[in-house]
């Protein structure tokens, strides 16, 4: 099996199946993060369209304006650590096919993904406890950081999902 | 012929998607965004590690994680209907506060208010239930993946003296 997981029946349709999750994941990204920029630049032209796009974000977001970067004079459509996440995740998208490749149906070990989370988790359990309270950036910072594995994880799972069925999908068993 | 019992994927889901659900519903703890969705969909993919007879596959995790998102984004619109009286009442008192220094607001912008409530709420609140169906779906099925890549692993069952089976050397 080549490189571990992407050949199944017809290497060619597979390569074209892993092509067009990560295409489409990738336009989903750069659509997802447009919107965020979008919003604050809609409503300082008074464009109604932008109370749409605030009330998509809402219910992944707090939305609370001390805690957003400011574009245009407005808030952005999500918090500094939400746009941090997903400024991530496009970055960890856009070094995905060179660090690991397509079609990949495991994910990376699991010490990456703790490694990943432990500056973001201690950051956010120490504001939730009042210990201490730190700055957008700092915020916008620990969220890259975790963003950037996420993708790693995500295209995966997609293709693992999408991938069902070929014989050596099972590769993206979880074994010891 | 091998029939093996097919994993329970629902009851999981129903468990992680209710406390992401309620979680991400009050208002305090709101404050964690989506990783209560992410956190609830690693807790489904948990629980129904324990019920797969062998390691769980990341698409595995990503179907139980997308169910717990769906199941989540339901819960959390039914929390967060009682608490609605209460955001209206704080976004009225924030409006009049906005209108003592803004002359952009409507005047009529309490009827507005009163009229938003009372006629498209049915609708807003179903489009609003689908919108956070499909995000709560995908950060779910993230959850799902990561859940199942921390929890899902089980040994390799030991082939009896057949040749080891190839395996993918990126694993964890």
């Amino acid at each position: 099996m080549g490189k571990g997981s992407s050949s199944c029946g017809s290497p060619v349709r597979t390569k074209a199946k892993a092509g067009l999750i990560y295409g489409l994941t990738l336009v989903g990204s750069l659509v997802w993060l447009a919107a965020i920029i979008l919003a604050p630049y809609l409503r300082s032209r008074g464009i109604r369209l932008n109370s749409l796009i605030y009330a998509v974000f809402a219910p992944t977001c707090h939305q609370i304006p001390s805690r957003s970067f400011h574009l245009w004079g407005f808030p952005l459509a999500v918090c500094g650590r939400c746009t941090g996440i997903y400024v991530g995740f496009l970055a960890g998208l856009l070094a995905l096919p060179f660090l690991r490749g397509l079609g990949k149906t495991s994910p990376p070990r699991v010490w990456s993904f703790v490694l990943a989370t432990a500056p973001m988790g201690v950051d956010a359990l120490g504001n939730f406890f009042g210990l201490w309270s730190t700055g957008n950036i700092l915020r916008f910072a620990t969220g890259v950081i975790w963003g950037v594995i996420l993708p790693f994880y995500l295209l995966a799972g997609m293709n693992s999902l999408f991938f069902r069925g070929d014989p050596e999908a099972r590769d993206g068993a979880f074994q010891n | 012929m091998n029939q093996q019992k097919k994993p329970e994927l629902l009851v999981p889901a129903l468990i992680g998607g209710a406390v992401a659900g309620v979680m991400s519903g009050i208002p305090l703890l709101g404050c964690l965004c989506c990783l209560w969705i992410i956190g609830g969909a690693m807790l489904a993919a948990h629980l129904a590690a324990k019920d797969f007879p062998k390691s769980m596959t990341a698409g595995d995790g990503a179907i139980v994680g997308a169910l717990t998102g769906i199941i989540a984004a339901v819960i959390d619109a039914l929390v967060s209907l009682p608490l609605q009286a209460l955001n209206m009442r704080l976004m009225q008192r924030l409006m009049e506060r906005l209108s003592e220094y803004s002359s952009q607001l409507p005047g009529n912008w309490r009827d507005l208010m009163q009229r938003g409530m009372g006629e498209t709420s049915l609708a807003w609140f179903l489009l609003g239930l689908f919108i956070s169906a499909v995000i709560f779906a995908i950060l779910g099925a993230l959850g799902g993946i990561i859940g199942a890549s921390l929890f899902g692993k089980k040994p390799a069952p030991q082939p009896a003296g057949g040749p080891d089976v190839p395996q993918d050397p990126s694993h964890s």
